[in-house]
């Protein structure tokens, strides 16, 4: 079976780009192999000049990565898991220390820090793998799904975590079921569906491709461009 | 539908989940294996037993204590909440479903028990023929006895599913007490056999476990396969056998009536911040300072201290240094070359079965999108898994070779090769470690706890399980290799030498175990690099 085919996209730096799709479209085995997780059959993925397939090493130090269902070590403490994410991405050790205490301030965990992993709740656990993906500030982010299942106001945090990594000029690609947190953060909107991109750009360019009004939402787009036969 | 035909429909569709062609070509390899694996020590044992004149007691023992390990492991098993498992879907749509809870444990226990039986026949009654043969019984003989030895295996099923059930049942404080006080009565007493084995300990002792479902199953398949003359007793056995069975399955369908659903509690993952509310931990992973190494093996025995992984490690040892203890205090320890073998092959099998517990599992995505090289993570990871393991396992072998060796300082060949065996019994444990994570890296992992609750669920294991134990024997072949040849190339070179030979030997088998763990580890490295099912 083929997951992805034809699959192109160039994406600039501090951009944001929102990757869409119906479930089993591809986009999470199209993040994998952005950070590494899956090698491709065919084809290359290349972040700041670095291939990932022939130089990991140095893509994976740009890169940091948000799974859609991280499953963290829950033996340790949230400072401990911490550290230890710290040391294996090379981040040295006192700038390490204060990047920590300043995330867990930012995050409101600072008296979760010694708390097991296991005992926090799935929007705790949330915000510190959002931390973990960060500690080494990457230049790119890969983000999937990053608000499943969480409630309201933590939906609300990260939402603004978001874009505060857009106003530091970090590269995020985010893929969602969420259409607003992509229709307000996306400076380019990707389209998959079955495998492949099947529409890029603006969502002014995507409102022009797929027919609809100048004014109509993402939602309307995304479902024009995404229901068989209705493709312009 | 009625009560049979939901327990049918249950069964029928968690059937159809866990059979698939490669799976069921696979049980059939398997089972191969272990039938050819079971004629193999049968044949071994009998001839050691012959040998050695040790007589029928010893089979009888044999048996009884095998059976008593099964039940204190399903006992384990359902204290842990694994006796009766249960996934995310039967919780999300059978569970809500108008069905009665005591059907779904019927069905459960009723699927449970076919796995067992479809997995456990085929090698039971190879091992029953192969020692009726030895005998002189008929094998309709060690076909009645098979049936004996399942029905305990299916009766040990549901103790361990009642366990589990009455873990989160509203039992007052006195009552929790004495079912606990009673299962720790049965866990001792079921291994009263090994009292057989001390000289001039009273039989009684070892007769007391004759209640027990397991001593009455060792007696009962012992009496057939052997041929010994049937009387009342036997019948009495057969009975109360009967009536554990029927009693223990009681019992379960009277607990799964009220607490089905609070015990899948206990097992949710989600619950879990429920019971260890406001827990707060001293930190004792110090990263600062420290390299990449160090801080990979101090994260590694931070988890195993914080689980209950070292506590099993150390229980465990508990029980095989008492078992060793005892055999080799015996008398029956000869200084037999197949002496040797057993003892290398217990002690060592101990780093294996420690090895299935290296569980990174699904959080393999945070190593693999780090810069860093996964050889050398998985050997750090070895590093501080090992260094437990032999810390407990060389006071075992120096409490085994101890009386060993001295019996046998007036023959230095039997001498040299209890010597030897005590070190490189260590290591064979170290490369059935590494040999258990190469595996655990390449098919993925599954606790021991894991593996007991599935119960067959994970039939592509049998793959696993194939592959490790024959790569696994023919790691550690040449080990023993030199532990049997030291003996005769003493008589060869003169006892005068038996220094010499002793550290010529001793520096070979550290040098082949050295370049083994760094083929192993490295390709154990290798195959997480190109693990993509994450």
């Amino acid at each position: 079976m083929q997951a992805l085919k034809g699959v192109s996209l160039s994406v600039g730096s501090g951009e944001i780009v929102g990757l869409l799709g119906p479930n089993g479209a591809g986009k999470s085995t199209l993040m994998k192999i952005v950070v590494g997780i899956l090698r491709p059959t065919s084809g290359s993925v290349s972040i700041s000049g670095k291939d990932v397939a022939r130089e990991p090493d140095a893509a994976k130090r740009v890169v940091g990565y948000l799974p859609e269902n991280p499953s963290l070590y829950t033996g340790l403490t949230v400072r401990e898991f911490l550290s230890f994410v710290g040391k294996i991405r090379g981040v040295e050790d006192e700038p390490l220390r204060s990047r920590i205490s300043e995330a867990l301030k930012t995050f409101s965990l600072e008296e979760k820090s010694s708390a097991l992993l296991g005992t926090l709740s799935k929007g705790m656990k949330q915000k510190v793998a959002l931390i973990a993906a960060t500690l080494h500030e990457p230049a790119v982010l890969v983000l999937d799904e990053p608000l499943t299942a969480l409630d309201p106001r933590t939906q609300a945090f990260v939402n603004g975590w978001i874009s505060s990594q857009r106003e530091k000029g970090t590269t995020v690609l985010l893929s969602t079921h969420n259409l607003d947190i992509a229709q307000d953060h996306a400076t380019q909107i990707a389209i998959m569906d079955r495998g492949s991109i099947i529409a890029l750009g603006s969502l002014e360019s995507l409102r022009k491709k797929a027919g609809t009004g100048s004014d109509s939402r993402l939602d309307e787009v995304f479902l024009k461009l995404t229901t068989p036969g209705t493709e312009e | 539908m009625n009560s049979s035909e939901t327990v049918y429909t249950l069964v029928r569709y968690w059937m159809k989940g866990r059979f698939t062609r490669a799976t069921a070509a696979w049980m059939v390899i398997g089972e191969s294996f272990a039938v050819g694996l079971v004629l193999l020590v049968g044949g071994t044992f009998l001839s050691f037993s012959s040998r050695f004149n040790i007589g029928s007691g010893l089979s009888y023992v044999g048996l009884s204590l095998l059976f008593a390990f099964f039940l204190v492991g399903l006992v384990q098993s359902g204290f842990n909440g694994s006796g009766l498992p249960v996934s995310t879907a039967d919780v999300d749509y059978v569970f809500t479903s108008p069905v009665s809870t005591s059907d779904i444990f019927i069905a459960k226990v009723s699927m449970n028990s076919f796995t067992t039986v479809l997995l456990s026949f085929p090698p039971i009654l190879t091992l029953y023929l192969r020692f009726g043969a030895s005998y002189g019984t008929s094998p309709l003989a060690a076909l009645a006895a098979g049936l004996a030895t399942l029905a305990f295996f299916v009766l040990a099923l549901f103790f361990s599913a009642d366990i589990t059930l009455s873990l989160n049942s509203r039992l007052g404080a006195r009552v929790r007490l004495v079912r606990n006080a009673t299962l720790v009565a049965i866990a001792g007493i079921s291994l009263l056999p090994l009292t057989l084995l001390i000289p001039e300990a009273p039989p009684q002792l070892a007769q007391a476990a004759g209640v027990l479902p397991s001593g009455l199953a060792a007696r009962v398949s012992y009496s057939l396969v052997s041929g010994a003359a049937w009387g009342s007793g036997d019948y009495i056995d057969i009975l109360l056998l009967a009536a554990w069975f029927l009693a223990l399955f009681a019992v379960g369908l009277r607990l799964s009536r009220r607490n089905f659903l609070e015990v899948l509690q206990i097992n949710d993952p989600d619950s879990e911040g429920d019971t260890l509310k406001d827990t707060k931990v001293r930190s004792s992973l110090k990263t600062e300072g420290r390299s990449l190494g160090a801080v990979v093996r101090a994260k590694e025995r931070v988890i195993m201290t914080r689980t209950k992984e070292m506590r099993s490690l150390f229980v465990n040892a508990l029980f095989l240094s008492g078992f060793m203890v005892i055999y080799s205090l015996s008398g029956v320890f000869q200084s037999s070359p197949t002496s040797f073998l057993f003892l290398l092959f217990i002690i060592g099998s101990f780093g294996s079965g420690n090895a299935s517990r290296w569980l990174e599992k699904e959080r393999l995505w945070l190593i693999k999108t780090s810069a860093i090289d996964l050889k050398r993570y998985v050997s750090e990871v070895y590093r501080a898994r090992v260094t437990p393991l032999l810390l407990v396992l060389a006071p075992v072998a120096a409490a085994v070779g101890a009386p060993l060796l001295l019996e046998e300082t007036s023959t230095p060949g039997s001498g040299l090769e209890i010597g030897l065996s005590l070190p490189e019994s260590l290591e064979v444990a170290a490369l059935m470690m590494a040999g258990g994570m190469y595996f655990a890296a390449r098919y993925g992992q599954s606790s021991v706890d894991d593996t007991l609750a599935t119960q067959g669920q994970d039939l592509a294991d049998v793959k696993r399980f194939v592959y490790q134990t024959l790569i696994n024997l023919g790691l550690v072949a040449p080990l023993m290799g030199f532990v049997l040849g030291a003996g005769p190339l003493l008589g060869l070179i003169g006892g005068s030498h038996v220094l010499l030979l002793a550290g010529v030997i001793g520096v070979a088998g550290l040098a082949y175990t050295t370049l083994v763990l760094r083929f192993i580890l490295r390709i154990a490295g290798e195959s997480l690099e190109r693990r993509e099912d994450l």
